[in-house]
């Protein structure tokens, strides 16, 4: 049920001075973060790449890319929003599910280095993002829409890629560095340590974090009743380079978030774990038209416990573990002519889902239930990009996809539950799916106009087709796969115009349209009966013919003088189902706007931003209208020699609030101090 | 099960004929505890023998019920746990030769009578009882009968259970031998009884245990009381409909889709289909239809919504 508990405790306003922070001086410099200087590892196309968005996460260069104003400390989360076209789902303080041009992870692909990961809860607490920490990585790439990377499978709005930090051959022979961040608001704690060694032959990095929260006060100063954390990570990159052309490489994550709230949820998270590896072997070309050609393996292993026994009032205790285990690998070849550059990507992968349910009534005998049915998923794809130079003002991209897949239920006992609703379903699917995209780009003067069309199609995921009353607290009803389900597809448009009148001024405007065929979504089934206590009902997945979902984005740049930047930017979606009615978590209309201030190695900013009231909400499917909203912050950033230091308040004002993607109206935190030191050794 | 004991047959064949040098021209040498095979006709052969060992190997005895008739024949009875317990039994009997201990092919039982004395009331009353009938038409050696226990033995009262046999040349009765039957636990409530008309009948539902998450065929039978009390039950001759809807009462009463009511078979049980969505405590609420379609009993709307008729199973 969507109800979270608040304290009605009062907190101080300024609240700046935290214990932890006090002792920092004293024993908290074993624990600080690095932060490594890399060269950036971004493959250069030639022709702009207008649907790729990156954040980068690490990164002393000031390339003008996107970066987080808390720099390194950040949260992937935070990284995250900071990408266009991208909004996240809350369910608390932690672990926030991406949604890409308005859609969720059903119609997104989540790549690690373009390896495969799967996340293991049937109530989407763990969006893969949350396996690993902003230390691990280098950037986050997006790609909108259709035009995915060359290992995305089923993006229809987009997918994500997140690049791994290596410290890579022949840079700084060693470094180390250490970060501290602090928040005022729920007394975040973040702790980090990297160090890296690099030579010609050899390369090798790594680092641990920590991060530790306990309840967010809400605007107005109440406590957030179970919006808590804790998190640990390590990781390690090697490389060696065993002949000058042939390398070989190495990573591995270990993730760990323990004591995870879930405000908007009836249940919390005892352990969510992560282990991530994969081996790659690279042979780079030399005085070819081949660039590289790039073989990987990898596997990883994700295992997920909720836990409902720190929660008051529980009416039935229930254990609900899931389990994913996936190994994989990819073969990518790249290559690069006369301004054209191709990738050829061969990729496959082995998915095992499982998860269940063992419920304790007081007294009686407990009550067990499959909720993923052990689904083995194999897919095997093949995948092509082409950005083709035409003329020097003209470029064209081109990329698609074809994928094969077979799943298979491997638990007898929840495939002969599903059969009871599904008699002629049987345990082996098979699911063919495909992409193509096309970008043509044409630069006139001060404008470039873009225009792109694509067709992709997915496959219905594990709780699409398989789950087994899985309660969904957004709506409060039960859901059943169908295993049925065709594939849903869709087509997109886009287009895009910057233009540039003066070197300090440009505006951006950009559009995409999906048109979906076989869309998916729950249906009603009022013949079933719910199996959650207090649950409304029970929904279906079915294909609705079809539904469109559309966004709008603009954004200007004016800097009238070199230490005087602004920003801003509005957003606008929409997306409505076979009958017109509104799909649910369509971001409303959004707004941000900034002052960035800089002198020499000091920048400060001044934001604001906010939401207008959503009224087009998705009732049919349980969604309530969203309020308009604001928060205003301040954030300052200082380079001292090798200690780097951000500090901010974020809603300056303890507005209380949520928006449109804060699941059961969770309201957001109050006013939060920060402050982040980054020191390299 | 066929196919179990073929592949058994081959084994034992294999072992017997590994360490034996009674050769005869290769054939399959069986061995059974307790068993000579003397050639005697009216014993089973080895193959069929060992057909009923391994069957009696996953059953119990029952101590109580075992049979000397004139000293040449044993009769054992069996149940699924050599005990007995409110609702519905199987009982499951063998007649052997003393003298080689082999089964024999073909045997009768008959007047399965179990009689609870109630101290009390100083009254006799019997329960639902089947007719006893091949365990398995290839299998002649074994018979199957079952009892449906009303009420558990008690301070109250206490049962006993009479049967007569005829094994070739050979007569005898059991008379009134003591047995116990146990309350069902918590959350196990399989037999109910209701009335149309004057008449009272039991609804005895079988082995449930069984089930699984999933599809189940749902079986039991409809006995009437007699019109002398100690007479057993038998199956009602009236035809009835029994309409099911399963209920998780510790899970707000949720249900299952697309059960099938039980309707009577020409082996006189009922037989439908039961879809159980999760495993725990299933109250599966009752509606007795009469041949014209009348509900004559269960189907009433109780507080909660649902027949105040119901059996209960956990599994």
């Amino acid at each position: 049920m969507c109800v979270f508990n608040i304290n009605k405790h009062f907190v101080l306003p300024f609240r700046l001075f935290y214990p932890p922070f006090k002792s920092f001086n004293n024993n908290m410099l074993p624990l600080v973060v690095l932060s490594i200087i890399l060269p950036s590892d971004t493959i250069n196309a030639q022709t702009p790449d207008i649907n790729l968005d990156e954040v980068t996460v690490v990164s002393t260069n000031n390339t003008g890319r996107k970066r987080s104003v808390k720099g390194q400390s950040a949260s992937i989360d935070e990284h995250l929003s900071e990408l266009s076209h991208v909004n996240l789902v809350r369910r608390g303080s932690y672990a926030w599910e991406p949604t890409v041009n308005n859609m969720q992870t059903e119609r997104l692909s989540t790549t690690i280095d373009g390896m495969k990961i799967f996340y293991a809860c049937t109530d989407k607490m763990d969006p893969v993002t949350s396996y690993v920490e902003s230390g691990n990585l280098q950037t986050i790439s997006l790609n909108s829409g259709l035009d995915g990377n060359p290992q995305a499978t089923g993006n229809i709005g987009g997918s994500l890629d997140l690049r791994l930090r290596k410290a890579g051959f022949d840079a700084e022979s060693f470094e180390a560095s250490a970060l501290a961040g602090f928040e005022s608001n729920g007394q975040l704690q973040v702790y980090g340590l990297n160090a890296s060694t690099s030579k010609h032959k050899f390369y090798a990095n790594g680092g641990a974090f920590y991060r530790h929260a306990d309840n967010y006060r809400t605007g107005g100063g109440n406590e957030l009743q179970f919006s808590q954390f804790q998190k640990l990570n390590a990781f390690a990159n090697a490389g060696f380079r065993f002949t000058e052309r042939n390398i070989a490489e190495a990573t591995f994550i270990f993730d760990r978030a323990t004591d995870v709230g879930y405000p908007a949820l009836n249940m919390d998270v005892a352990k969510a774990e992560g282990l991530i590896g994969s081996l790659s072997f690279t042979h780079q070309f030399v005085e070819s038209w081949l660039n590289s050609w790039q073989t990987k393996v990898y596997a990883n292993r994700i295992e997920h416990i909720m836990d409902d026994t720190h929660r008051p009032d529980v009416e039935i205790h229930m254990d609900m573990p899931g389990l994913s285990r996936t190994a994989g690998f990819y073969s990518l070849l790249t290559a690069s002519s006369g301004g054209h550059s191709f990738q050829l990507n061969a990729d496959g992968y082995y998915n095992r889902l499982f998860a269940d349910m063992t419920m304790y009534p007081g007294g009686a005998a407990p009550m067990y239930m499959v909720t993923w049915p052990d689904v083995g998923t194999l897919n095997a794809g093949l995948a092509g990009t082409a950005n083709l130079s035409l003329t020097d003002k003209q470029s064209l991209r081109l990329s698609t996809k074809l994928a094969w897949q077979r799943q298979h239920l491997n638990n007898d006992e929840g495939y002969h539950a599903l059969k009871v609703f599904f008699p002629l379903m049987t345990n082996l699917y098979h699911q063919t799916t495909g992409r193509i995209a096309a970008a043509y780009t044409l630069t006139l003067g001060s404008v470039t106009l873009t225009g792109g069309a694509g067709w992709g199609s997915r496959a219905p995921t594990v709780t699409e087709a398989y789950g087994y009353y899985l309660n969904n607290t957004f709506d409060q009803y039960d859901y059943i796969g169908n295993p049925h389900l065709k594939n849903e597809s869709a087509v997109e448009l886009n287009a895009s115009t910057k233009w540039q009148p003066i070197s300090s001024l440009s505006f951006k405007i950009d559009g995409s349209l999906f048109q979906f065929a076989n869309y998916i979504i729950g249906h009603f089934e009022t013949r079933l009966s719910a199996m959650t206590v207090g649950a409304e009902g029970v929904k279906v997945y079915g294909n609705t013919s079809h539904a469109t979902i559309a966004n709008a984005d603009f954004s200007a740049q004016w800097a009238p003088a070199r230490w005087l930047r602004f920003d801003a930017a509005l957003s606008y979606a929409h997306g409505s189902d076979n009958e017109g009615d509104a799909l649910p978590l369509i971001a409303p209309f959004g707004w941000s706007l900034s002052a960035t201030y800089t002198a020499g190695k000091f920048e400060a900013r001044a934001d604001a931003k906010g939401n207008g009231r959503q009224n087009r909400n998705g009732e049919k499917y349980g969604e309530q209208s969203t309020p308009a909203y604001y928060i205003c912050g301040l954030s300052a950033q200082y380079a001292l020699g090798r200690l780097t230091a951000r500090a901010g308040i974020e809603n300056l004002f303890d507005r209380y609030y949520h928006t449109y993607s804060d699941w059961c109206g969770i309201p957001q935190k109050g006013r939060n101090i920060y402050v982040n030191l980054n020191f390299d050794f | 099960m066929r196919k179990l004991s073929i592949l058994s047959i081959s084994l034992v064949a294999l072992l017997t004929t590994a360490c034996n040098d009674n050769d005869d021209n290769g054939a399959p040498e069986i061995e059974i505890p307790g068993i000579t095979f003397d050639g005697d006709i009216d014993c089973c052969s080895a193959e069929e023998a060992l057909q009923v060992y391994k069957f009696i190997q996953t059953v119990h005895i029952v101590p109580e019920l075992s049979l000397s008739i004139d000293g040449k024949y044993d009769i054992t009875a069996y149940s699924s746990a050599g005990e007995f317990h409110t609702g519905y039994n199987e009982i499951f009997f063998v007649a052997t030769k003393k003298l080689s201990g082999n089964y024999v092919k073909n045997f009768d039982i008959s007047n399965i009578t179990p009689l609870m004395y109630m101290i009390k009331m100083d009254k006799e009353h019997s329960t639902a009882v089947g007719a006893v009938e091949n365990f398995d038409n290839g299998i002649l050696a074994v018979k199957r009968g079952w009892v449906s226990f009303v009420m558990s033995s008690s301070d109250g009262g206490s049962w006993t259970l009479s049967y007569d046999a005829t094994v070739l040349d050979g007569r005898g009765t059991l008379e009134r031998a003591g047995i116990t039957v146990n309350a069902l636990p918590n959350g196990q409530t399989w037999l109910k009884s209701f009335k149309a008309g004057d008449d009272t009948y039991y609804l005895s539902l079988v082995n449930p245990t069984d089930w699984v998450t999933g599809t189940n065929a749902i079986r039991a039978y409809i006995s009437k009381k007699s019109a002398q009390m100690t007479t057993p039950y038998a199956l009602a001759n009236e035809v009835f409909t029994v309409e099911i809807d399963p209920r998780m009462p510790d899970m707000g009463n949720h249900s299952s889709p697309n059960n099938v009511a039980l309707t009577r078979q020409d082996d006189g049980s009922y037989q439908g289909e039961i879809n159980l969505t999760m495993s725990g405590l299933w109250r599966i609420h009752l509606t007795i239809k009469d041949a014209s379609g009348n509900i004559v009993a269960g189907g009433d709307d109780l507080d909660d919504g649902f027949s105040s008729l119901y059996w209960d199973v956990t599994y």
